[in-house]
């Protein structure tokens, strides 16, 4: 099995709205795939569309070889998926500890949890500081952290990592990168950013989203960083 | 109007001193408020029906509060996780006190046919017989309420989510039907079923009353509700943050797209929500038949008093504390009222909810527009 999770021209629609226009694209097993693209360019509802939030009208979603299009999304998440939302989505009326409780899955045991959490606080060390507070009470930064820890609770092949340096600091964004760096260990990841210049050394292969479709795909970075008309063009960044 | 108010909050907001000495005068007008009409009770009632009166309107309050509060926690959950005004638990409650009815005297029959083994059990023990069958009727009162309620929430609910309009028109619609369904068995609201008048044995295990002497009377059975009550709320709290599912329906309040994003089978804790809050309501209507009876008409009366304490305790991202305490405003002025002030009962709660309205908006704990 190279790819890990493959979408093949899907098209979906959130209401009367036609969002993704026959998108495809494969994301390989261990590797970092990046979904780039502008405000509103579809990347947050391909994300749905992996997770079943919205399945999609036409074209098939295949995870691991099994075709996971129309079951619901806590069947399809249960199958390994983890994600970690656009704007963090914790629970701010729980703990942080209640957060990553409520995450773990029926598959996952409390030993394997426990295992996933040192893995956590190896990560995120500040994490164990917090562990007793509300997560509402948390900082923009400590709470991606948590949200990016919600998705490590379970032992997930695959991540869906929509944005994650969004509202960071600059300094902050650099820490949480250089963190899921060292997730490329554990998981294939497909990371939705818009901030491409934080991102550009983390991928192994990427897709440009626009309006819908992709308009662009390769697995050189070093070229794409090169290409100042395609960078202008879709995702905006002028040098 | 509006505009109004809006100038004075800025002229306020922008003078912070005298906000503040508003804010005293406002506090020691209430305490002297308060202060005159604790005279004008003692003047008319006597220092000693002053007590007598205060002291009775807290046990039944009390009593009243925690059960209310277990009856509303049903409706806040339902309303909070699937966003579904369940018209229908005041019903729930209703009917949940005909079942406690019910099966109190059927397992009461049970335990006294001389033809059944079960005879022997207690034989003409009836402190134990009255105890056993109070337990089963309550449980199974919040049983059978549970199956109807997740029943109705998976046959017919389950299609409207997303739906408010459609929501509101089925909830009302099995009000009517159980409302009606109730009258044709049991009668109208004119008649009140109580357990003691239709026991075989005329007996019920807690009767009478604790006589402090001076008029000081206290009915019994309303001070073990207040314990009672005390003892589910603790033990829901408890649930709510030690166990997996507790603290899945308090994030799913929050978020319930993301709780189901994170592996949860949401469509399914909707149901258990629907049955934890039905059986919530069926057991409060159980323990408060012995108290108020089972009655036809107590379905709106109810469902009237959740709206109120839900509103007050704050409707959105209000807290389970607000519930807690607005069911403890509702229940103790109903009853301070009924004693000091009979011919406001039926329209303290109101007088009450439009005062905090115009305090916090939000009620209690929700946010304010």
């Amino acid at each position: 099995m190279k790819n890990l999770l493959e979408i093949q021209d899907a098209h979906v629609y959130i209401g009367s709205f036609y969002i993704l226009q026959g998108i495809s694209l494969v994301v390989p097993k261990g590797e970092v795939t990046l979904l780039l693209g502008r405000n509103g360019a579809g990347k947050t509802t391909t994300m749905k569309t992996i997770l079943g939030i919205y399945p999609p009208k036409e074209g098939k979603i295949i995870f691991r070889e099994e075709e996971i299009t129309n079951l619901p999304t806590h069947k399809i998440v249960n199958k390994g998926i983890g994600y970690v939302p656009d704007t963090r989505r914790i629970f701010g009326t729980l703990t942080v500890e209640q957060n990553l409780i409520v995450s773990r899955r029926k598959a996952t045991s409390h030993s394997e949890m426990q295992e996933r959490l040192e893995l956590i606080f190896d990560l995120f060390p500040d994490i164990r500081g917090f562990l007793k507070q509300k997560a509402g009470t948390l900082s923009g930064g400590q709470q991606q952290m948590l949200a990016v820890a919600r998705a490590l609770v379970n032992n997930n092949d695959l991540l869906l990592i929509d944005e994650p340096t969004e509202g960071l600091s600059p300094l902050l964004a650099k820490n949480l990168i250089a963190s899921l760096s060292r997730l490329k260990e554990f998981a294939t990841i497909l990371l939705v950013e818009q901030n491409f210049r934080a991102v550009s050394k983390l991928g192994d292969n990427y897709y440009i989203i626009d309006s819908g479709k992709i308009a662009h795909e390769g697995n050189n970075m070093s070229e794409l960083i090169e290409d100042k008309v395609l960078l202008a063009k879709y995702l905006g960044v002028s040098i | 109007m509006q505009r109004v108010t809006f100038t004075i909050k800025d002229y306020l907001d922008d003078n912070p001193r005298v906000k503040q000495i508003l804010k005293y005068c406002v506090s020691i007008a209430l305490i002297i408020g308060a202060g005159l009409l604790v005279k004008v009770a003692i003047d008319v009632y006597t220092w000693n029906g002053f007590i007598i009166g205060v002291s009775k309107s807290l046990v039944n309050g009390l009593a009243l509060s925690m059960l209310l509060f277990l009856m509303v926690s049903g409706f806040f959950l339902i309303f909070g996780l699937c966003g579904v005004i369940n018209f229908a638990h005041g019903a729930f409650f209703m009917l949940g006190g005909f079942m406690g009815f019910v099966i109190y005297l059927a397992t009461e029959s049970v335990f006294l046919d001389p033809t059944l083994p079960f005879f022997l059990i207690f034989g003409s023990n009836h402190l134990a017989l009255s105890i056993t069958a109070f337990i089963v009727s309550a449980l199974g009162a919040t049983a059978v309420m549970a199956l109807i309620g997740g029943g109705i929430e998976f046959f017919t609910i389950r299609r409207l989510y997303g739906n408010p309009i459609a929501q509101i028109l089925l909830t009302v619609g099995f009000m009517f039907i159980i409302t009606q369904v109730a009258e044709l068995i049991w009668g109208p609201p004119q008649i009140s079923y109580f357990i003691i008048n239709n026991s075989q044995i005329s007996y019920f295990f807690i009767s009478g009353t604790l006589d402090l002497g001076g008029g000081m009377i206290f009915v019994w059975y309303r001070i073990f509700l207040i314990f009672l009550g005390l003892s589910v709320a603790g033990l829901m709290f408890v649930g709510f943050r030690r166990t997996r599912i507790g603290l899945q329906i308090q994030a799913g309040i929050e978020d319930s797209e993301m709780v189901e994003a994170l592996g949860t089978n949401i469509r399914r804790l909707f149901t258990i929500v629907f049955m934890l809050g039905s059986g919530l309501a069926g057991f409060s209507g159980a323990v408060l038949v012995p108290w108020i009876g089972a009655n036809s008409g107590h379905g709106l009366t109810y469902l009237i008093y959740a709206f109120v304490i839900v509103v007050i305790g704050g409707a959105h991202y209000g807290r389970f504390e607000g519930t807690f305490f607005s069911a403890l405003i509702v229940g103790l002025s109903m009853q301070f009222a009924s004693y000091f002030a009979p011919g406001i009962k039926d329209v303290i709660v109101f007088i009450i909810m439009a005062a905090i309205l115009i305090l916090r908006p939000g009620g209690l704990t929700g946010h304010g527009q």
